[in-house]
């Protein structure tokens, strides 16, 4: 297999130049790790956000669902995956009902 | 460590050209991720695309690439294959490419079973155009050249390749990526003509005026027409024709591929007999 | 040793082929032309070559770009339906730069015509067999061995030039029977010129096969070992891929015309002067009405009439300076300019020479015969 170095201790990072915010990464994510803030400087104006790494499980929905080789997941084998729980099932379904972008409280967690 | 996608992409041509959320975008992906598994050297790879927003794949790919005209990808792919047999030959067409201009090249390449991988990118309009309609529109759609409705029938592509002779036909689509790689990793492998349906949408023209103008939207209204095979095969009869089954819907490795029969033609000439092949009127 | 046979013109054209190292023939049948498939079908696969007859005219062309984009000389043949069926794949062709050769046994035309009769009437297609801005090649062999010569030359010029060659042959040639006297197969073999190969000192991923002088045709290595470049039919740069810079489309098309225009002295220009030294009066043929010419031409030289003969082989790109000087020898009165066609070289001859000669046109396909030719001089006056 084709491999890549990944950040260090990192479960899903993005690369912010290929992403054209087109939702899926976030829509597919079963555990609201991820989510759309707004972003002026680009062309529909948002930009995809791994607001809660500690919560990825590693499923790698998100990097096979991206079109544009924008965001990746690290090999299981290199990094401990969280466990599915029920807040995240139903903060992912709170922010794709949110369409897909950050709710308030994400965006203060994005920044903190 | 994580997947290296850059050894397999040209890279000084990303971001790609489609639009947000296209799902020729995740098709590249999975097939790059097929090469990958089944170990092949990309100097060993040809990509030959058509016209539309599918024949952009190929210029992406970090192997040899060829960019045809509009339907005629698989003449093109076969004339490569049949000249380096053993190299690996992937044909990627739009669902006007492929069904309709290129229809008759597509049922020839399925009768002959040439070891030729064809990706019909099915996103039921044509896209790089301008939404006009293709065999694949769903009747009763808006596309730009059926304003007021679609009545045109539709083709079922897969049992339109069952019926010309392809020996490995599966249908998957985009919302699902991990088993359109396996259907990619399983037809590749596959010594002959691979047809594989990849359903993908193209919300921003045919979803944007047919009520899915999201990626996401336009993706959920592929999941809510596809059905495993398994479970398609116990729907009543009266609902089959509101869905399409996916997965391997046919598979068979009794007919022999079109370079290696016609090595046998080669064999004949050089010690001037016949090729030892019975008469045989059906095809199967 | 020069090898004498007896053969027709399509299955010249196919053992030509074979003696220029063509390895792939992709095509689709139609009359007159198909026994250059006939004979390719058999002697491909004795030497190891592949032979495929395709569902239709478009994938026969389409099927032998194929080859040839992957390294391996090919061929495919036609007839005036297949030609305008296969338009579309020739532009690619141009576009790709890559080598072919068609050739296309002329027949009764327009559409469907009369498939099993001669005809003269795709000279102007030759010359703008697509759409768009491109220089096309085009021989005319006029003799039984011409069909074998200018089939191994149009391999040469293809891979020399990267491009399309069109050998246009006619239901006359290309059926004739007879005895032919070929070039010894050493010397033929000697002459083969093969596509350029890159500059091995350049490192494969950085090989740009589209990167060359104005001048010249592109350097397009084989696929398959480990070059990986793209092909499109779009307009490309230095690059190959896609672009719509207005300064690098333009020198594109600019060098797709100058590649061949900078060889047409050199490498393309070829014709015959019959007889010309002393004439007075002059013929223009080409293709199998220059045998009816030459025999008119033989029958008056016998009465003590001084007349020749100037023959075209390579029709396009036109021989300008030749036809131009020939023409200043000449009165127009006194030119003769027989067609199997309605008039379609002499719109050529008359732009070069700056007068029109007199025609003899006929389109239902009959050959012309000498005495025909005979007696519309002796209309002019001979």
């Amino acid at each position: 297999m084709a491999l890549l170095k990944a950040p260090e201790n990192t479960p899903v990072w993005v690369e912010e130049s290929n992403c054209k915010a087109c939702d899926l990464c976030v829509a597919y994510c079963p555990a609201g790790v991820l989510a759309m803030v707004p972003e002026p400087k680009t062309i529909l104006g948002a930009m995809v956000k791994v607001v809660y790494p500690e919560a990825c499980i590693g499923c790698n929905d998100c990097e096979l669902e991206c079109p544009d080789f924008a965001i990746m997941v690290a090999d299981r084998k290199e990094y401990k995956f969280a466990k599915l729980t029920q807040e995240a099932k139903e903060r992912a379904e709170a922010i794709k009902k949110n369409h897909y972008m950050a709710r308030e409280e994400d965006i203060k967690a994005l920044c903190a | 460590m994580a997947f290296n996608y850059n050894e397999y992409l040209r890279t000084d041509k990303m971001p790609t050209l489609w639009c947000w959320g296209c799902g020729d975008g995740i098709i590249l992906k999975a097939v790059i991720r097929a090469i990958d598994k089944l170990g092949w050297n990309m100097d060993d790879v040809c990509v030959v695309s058509g016209i539309g927003c599918s024949g952009r794949f190929s210029s992406y790919l970090n192997c040899n690439t060829v960019h045809t005209t509009h339907g005629r990808t698989v003449a093109y792919a076969t004339g490569i294959k049949l000249a380096n047999p053993d190299k690996h030959v992937i044909v990627v067409a739009g669902d006007g490419d492929g069904l309709a201009i290129g229809g008759n090249h597509t049922i020839h390449g399925c009768r002959r079973n040439i070891d030729i991988n064809f990706i019909l990118i099915n996103n039921f309009i044509y896209g790089l155009t301008n939404s006009q309609v293709s065999p694949t529109t769903p009747k009763g759609m808006w596309a730009v050249t059926t304003q007021y409705g679609n009545i045109d029938p539709t083709f079922d592509a897969c049992e339109l390749a069952k019926g010309a002779g392809a020996t490995f036909i599966a249908r998957e689509s985009v919302t699902d990526p991990k088993k359109l790689e396996k259907m990619f990793i399983k037809g590749f492998e596959h010594r002959g003509f691979s047809f594989f349906d990849v359903f993908s949408n193209c919300h921003v023209n045919l979803g944007r005026k047919n009520k899915m103008g999201e990626a996401i939207e336009n993706q959920e209204w592929i999941d809510s027409i596809t059905l495993p095979k398994a479970k398609y095969d116990k729907l009543p009869e009266e609902e089959k024709i509101n869905y399409f089954p996916t997965g391997i819907l046919h598979h068979v490795e009794d007919q022999m591929e079109y370079c290696d029969a016609y090595d046998l033609v080669i064999e004949a000439a050089q010690n001037k007999k016949k090729v030892d092949v019975p008469i045989q009127v059906k095809p199967f | 040793m020069a090898r004498e046979v007896i053969s027709s013109g399509n299955e010249l054209a196919a053992l030509a082929a074979i003696d220029a190292g063509c390895r792939f023939f992709g095509g689709y049948p139609i009359t007159p032309s198909s026994e250059v498939a006939h004979e390719m079908s058999v002697l491909l696969p004795r030497v190891g070559g592949k032979f495929i007859q395709m569902e239709d005219e478009i994938g026969g062309i389409a099927v032998a770009l194929g080859a040839s984009m992957s390294g391996v000389k090919s061929m495919t043949n036609t007839s005036g339906p297949g030609m305008s069926l296969k338009a579309e794949q020739i532009g690619l062709g141009f576009m790709t730069e890559t080598p072919l050769v068609i050739t296309n046994v002329m027949r009764g035309g327009p559409s469907t015509g009369l498939p099993t009769r001669v005809q003269q009437g795709d000279i102007n297609q030759a010359k703008s067999p697509t759409h768009g801005d491109y220089k096309s090649i085009t021989f005319c062999p006029g003799s039984l061995e011409e069909c074998y010569t200018e089939v191994v030359r149009a391999f040469n010029v293809a891979e020399e030039l990267m491009t399309i060659v069109i050998v246009l042959l006619d239901e006359t040639l290309g059926h004739m029977h007879g005895k032919a006297v070929l070039p010894d197969l050493e010397e033929v073999q000697a002459s083969i010129v093969d596509r350029a190969k890159p500059d091995p000192s350049i490192p494969k991923e950085e090989f740009k096969p589209f990167d060359v002088p104005d001048d010249k045709p592109a350097v397009i290595p084989p696929m398959f070992q480990g070059y990986r470049f793209h092909l499109t039919g779009l307009h490309h740069g230095p690059t190959g891929f896609p672009t719509e810079d207005a300064e690098i489309c333009q020198r594109l098309i600019e060098r797709l015309h100058r590649k061949i225009d900078v060889r047409r002295k050199d490498l393309l220009d070829s014709y015959e002067e019959y007889m010309l030294d002393d004439a007075e009066w002059l013929i223009i043929a080409y293709g199998s009405v220059s045998r009816s010419a030459r025999e008119a031409i033989n029958r008056l030289r016998e009465q003590g009439v001084k007349i020749g003969m100037f023959r075209p082989i390579t029709l396009w790109p036109s021989p300008e300076e030749k036809i131009k000087e020939i023409g200043e020898r000449f009165p127009a009165e006194k030119i003769l300019m027989p067609e199997l066609n309605m008039g379609q070289y002499i719109d050529e001859v008359e732009r070069i020479m700056k007068k029109r000669p007199v025609a003899l046109n006929k389109a239902n396909g009959r050959p012309i015969s000498p005495t025909e030719i005979l007696d519309k001089l002796k209309e002019m006056g001979i």
